[in-house]
């Protein structure tokens, strides 16, 4: 009668095992394996520049103008990192909402999911219009990139709690809030991980495609800009930030997972 | 702490249109140890779910010390055990026997005992701020028995609580519940289906029968404690069991 | 015309005077939007010259610039009220006019030639557009009505030739998806050729074809409400459009100063000399007359790019321009 369910305490001693950091050294040795590969099949195919630059070229590009791409990638961090905090408290409060008042779900989904599929052209402009032509729009389009799978995998986080645990609360009488508190939230921390992982380096995407679509500053428009007078190098330099970017932000995430998920990552 | 009695009267109970239990009567005296066996499936769980009141039955009723469950639960009344330890794994040992008297707070057990106390009973002095992913399955369990303790329970539902560990543990662990039983005083409500720690724990044996569960019988268990299974009363009483269990099987062939 | 140029200064100066006696202090503020990425467009140049030569400050006007990505965002932002003046190609113009109806006016239209011009490699052998017969030629967008216009001028109809949006990338010719290439006149041919390959051009107005080129552009309502804004607007932009074609070599210091890093000052200079060629207009800079919008409603309306009974006048003014 009562149902089977993989203990999810079992699922994060596996997880414990699988998420060790891999080898610094080998993924950066990885890295520069690929560029070498591009830079020498580049070379060999005599690729010229405006079509696909070598690595070398996109390089001396980047340091001969570090300093601006620099202060562009700082412009585009902030407007991802703050649209991810927006995205994410959105997300989460409307998990709540949800988990709370089930007869909000239909509701709130359904909108979750006509947000979701509206593409960011569409509405940037409009964006614009109410929020001006600062990071406002920027924030808010990495905003609604972003809020979904958090909202997503929060759900599914404060609903996925072992049985036995909600019957043990439930024979202490434990208010739902009780509940919540003690089992939904700290239980629910391992999927919002999970998200945040994907959707960390989407937020930066999202600011790149909002600043693609009309900005004073960032990355975004550092690779329109290269793109609208063919400077490939130039806009491969500006992925090259990116990427950087990306990786230092999921690096990030990692980082407070595992002192958020302590019980998950031992520290011996 | 004072124990209650149990009364389950008449109770039916339905998932869909299948019969979970039939026409149940029981009654477990204050503080008596009374173990329910019967084949898987044959709704012992939710025979005990219903008596925590976490799902209301079908039909009939269920009176702890003639009051509804959810008046003892809401006094923190109930300690409910099952095989899963059903622990926090962000929360160490001791906070989580912390978290049981802080729970409910309007019934705030704090004053039953020490926290830490309560882990040298149940022999985790030493484990006080380990995590539960670290602790075998038996270790868990323990830190489950202390939080029992911690509440001050008068009822303990155990559900099975040492089936998933090796015999070993197993009888150990059921050898301190004992002790504990006797120390405390609480009215258990025991499920197995070993029959051998049935008979060597309680002091009343009742014996379920399958789809749809109903009682087919009892059996007194008059020895005292410590009992001996290899000994002639001891099997006297397994051969009754033995029997309700088999009368039961020839009925539904 | 140095005569008249004298004396407009000279009127620029006493209105200027006046202004400033009228109403001391009062700083006005608007927002302009470049209809493209910052670069040597002329209508973008005057706005960048009169900013950084303090015009507009001498005006009593505090301009913020903006750039749209060329999506047309800037009408948008302009009909939202978001936007003062912006830039936009007369025949499009037109086009939004009519359909949704944006209450779009030319108040100073520079370009008097329009800059939408076709391409192919030198390589190809193409002399005529007749050449392009069973050839592809690529569009952005929508095929424009000079496309069509050029074709016919050449004995050929659109079912001579394979038609295909190509977007903004010259690469697609470079690299032979195409045989020719939709361009402006001011931007691709120069890099397509720094990309090392020599380019035939050809463009409507050879043919006979009325072409209009990039004007600044307001709302119906602004000039209402709020035409000494718009005048102020204007002088100081037309002075600074001035000022670049008496020097180009600062003008594109200027221009290079919007464009960020890495931009091109020989693709900047190449920009401006071409516009600055198709700006020449017998009544100064931005003149604009009926004859001219009419021309290019008709042309616009005999490819079916435009509907019926449109009323030109209501898309320009003059009322802004010395």
């Amino acid at each position: 009668m009562v149902r089977e369910k993989i203990a999810p305490m079992r699922i994060w001693a596996q997880l414990c095992t699988i998420c060790r950091p891999a080898q610094n050294w080998s993924g950066a040795g990885l890295v520069a394996a690929v560029l070498a590969l591009w830079e020498i099949a580049a070379r060999l195919a005599d690729i010229p520049s405006y079509l696909f630059p070598t690595p070398m070229v996109v390089f001396r590009y980047l340091f001969a103008h570090l300093g601006d791409l620099l202060l562009a990638g700082g412009v585009t961090l902030l407007e991802a990192v703050a649209g991810l905090l927006l995205g994410t408290a959105a997300g989460v409060t409307l998990a709540i909402l949800i988990l709370f008042w089930q007869q909000a779900e239909q509701g709130v989904m359904s909108l979750a999911i006509l947000i979701k599929s509206t593409p960011v052209i569409a509405i940037a402009p409009i964006l614009t219009i109410w929020l001006g032509f600062g990071p406002g729009p920027k924030v808010i389009v990495t905003a609604l990139l972003t809020f979904f799978p958090v909202l997503i995998n929060a759900l599914t986080g404060f609903r996925t709690v072992e049985d036995a645990l909600l019957d043990w609360l439930r024979s202490l009488n434990a208010t739902p809030r009780e509940i919540f508190l003690h089992a939904r939230w700290p239980g629910a921390r391992p999927f919002l991980f999970a998200a945040l992982r994907t959707v960390g380096p989407l937020a930066l995407i999202g600011a790149v495609v909002a600043e693609w679509m009309g900005a004073s500053s960032g990355l975004g428009r550092v690779m329109w800009l290269a793109y609208t007078s063919l400077n490939m190098p130039a806009l491969f330099a500006a992925v090259f930030i990116l990427t950087a970017l990306s990786t230092a932000v999921y690096q990030t995430i990692v980082w407070l997972e595992k002192r958020a998920l302590f019980w998950v990552y031992p520290s011996n | 702490m004072k124990a209650l009695d149990i009364r389950v009267d008449a109770l039916s109970h339905f998932y869909g249109r299948f019969p979970a239990l039939q026409n149940v009567h029981l009654h477990i005296n204050c503080g008596e140890f009374v173990s329910l066996v019967g084949v898987s499936g044959c709704g012992k769980s939710t025979l005990m779910r219903l008596i925590v009141g976490l799902q209301p039955p079908t039909q009939g009723s269920i009176w702890l010390n003639g009051q509804p469950p959810a008046v003892a639960r809401a006094a923190k009344q109930i300690g409910w055990m099952a095989q899963q330890a059903a622990l926090l794994p962000w929360r160490t040992v001791l906070e989580q026997v912390q978290l049981a008297q802080k729970i409910n707070p309007q019934n705030n057990s704090t004053a039953v005992a020490h926290p830490q106390d309560l882990l040298k009973i149940v022999g985790l002095n030493d484990f006080a701020q380990a995590y539960p992913l670290t602790l075998s399955g038996g270790m868990q369990q323990r830190v489950a028995l202390a939080r029992t303790l911690a509440i001050g329970a008068a009822v303990w539902l155990m559900d099975e609580p040492f089936a998933a560990l090796d015999e070993l543990t197993r009888e150990a662990l059921a050898a301190e519940v004992l002790q504990l039983w006797q120390q405390f005083q609480p009215t258990v409500l025991w499920i197995t289906h070993n029959l051998h720690e049935a008979i060597r724990l309680s002091d009343r044996v009742i014996v379920l029968t399958p789809r749809p569960g109903t009682v087919a019988g009892e059996v007194g268990v008059p020895l005292s404690h410590p009992r001996d299974d290899t000994s002639g009363e001891f099997q006297v009483i397994l051969r009754q069991v033995r029997a309700l269990l088999r009368w039961e099987k020839n009925d539904g062939a | 015309m140095l005569y008249r140029k004298t004396i407009g200064l000279l009127l620029i100066l006493l209105l200027t005077a006046a202004c400033q006696a009228t109403q001391p202090q009062t700083l006005r503020t608007m927002t302009f939007m470049a209809g493209f990425r910052p670069q040597a467009n002329l209508p973008f140049v005057g706005v960048y010259v009169a900013q950084e030569k303090g015009y507009f400050a001498a005006e009593g006007v505090a301009v913020q610039i903006q750039h749209s990505a060329g999506g047309g965002e800037h009408l948008q932002l302009l009909a939202a009220g978001q936007v003062q003046v912006t830039t936009q190609d007369a025949a499009v113009l037109l086009q939004r006019r009519a359909d949704p109806g944006l209450p779009l006016v030319s108040i100073g239209l520079i370009g008097q030639r329009g800059q939408q011009a076709f391409v192919a490699l030198a390589e190809s052998g193409f002399q005529t557009p007749a050449d392009w017969a069973g050839h592809v030629v690529g569009f952005k967008g929508t095929p424009p009505p000079d496309l069509f216009a050029i074709l016919a001028a050449n004995g050929l109809t659109e079912k001579d030739v394979k038609l295909v949006n190509v977007g903004f990338d010259p690469r697609t010719l470079t690299e032979g998806l195409v045989d020719v290439y939709p361009v402006f006149k001011s931007n691709e041919p120069y890099l397509i050729r720094s990309l090392g390959f020599e380019v035939t051009q050809w463009e409507a107005a050879d043919y006979g074809v009325p072409t209009l080129g990039l004007a600044y552009v307001t709302t119906e309502e602004l000039i209402q409400t709020d035409p000494d804004l718009l005048q102020r607007f204007m002088r100081a932009a037309l002075r600074g459009i001035a000022y670049a074609q008496e020097n180009p070599e600062e003008a594109v210091q200027i221009v290079l100063q919007y464009t960020g890093t890495g931009a091109d000052a020989a693709h900047m200079r190449f920009m401006l000399d071409t516009e600055l060629a198709d700006a020449v207009s017998p009544n100064g800079f931005g003149w604009q007359s009926e004859a001219q919008w009419r021309a290019l409603a008709d042309m616009l309306q005999s490819y079916g790019a435009l509907p019926a009974n449109i009323d030109v006048t209501a898309a320009f003014t003059t009322q802004f321009l010395p």
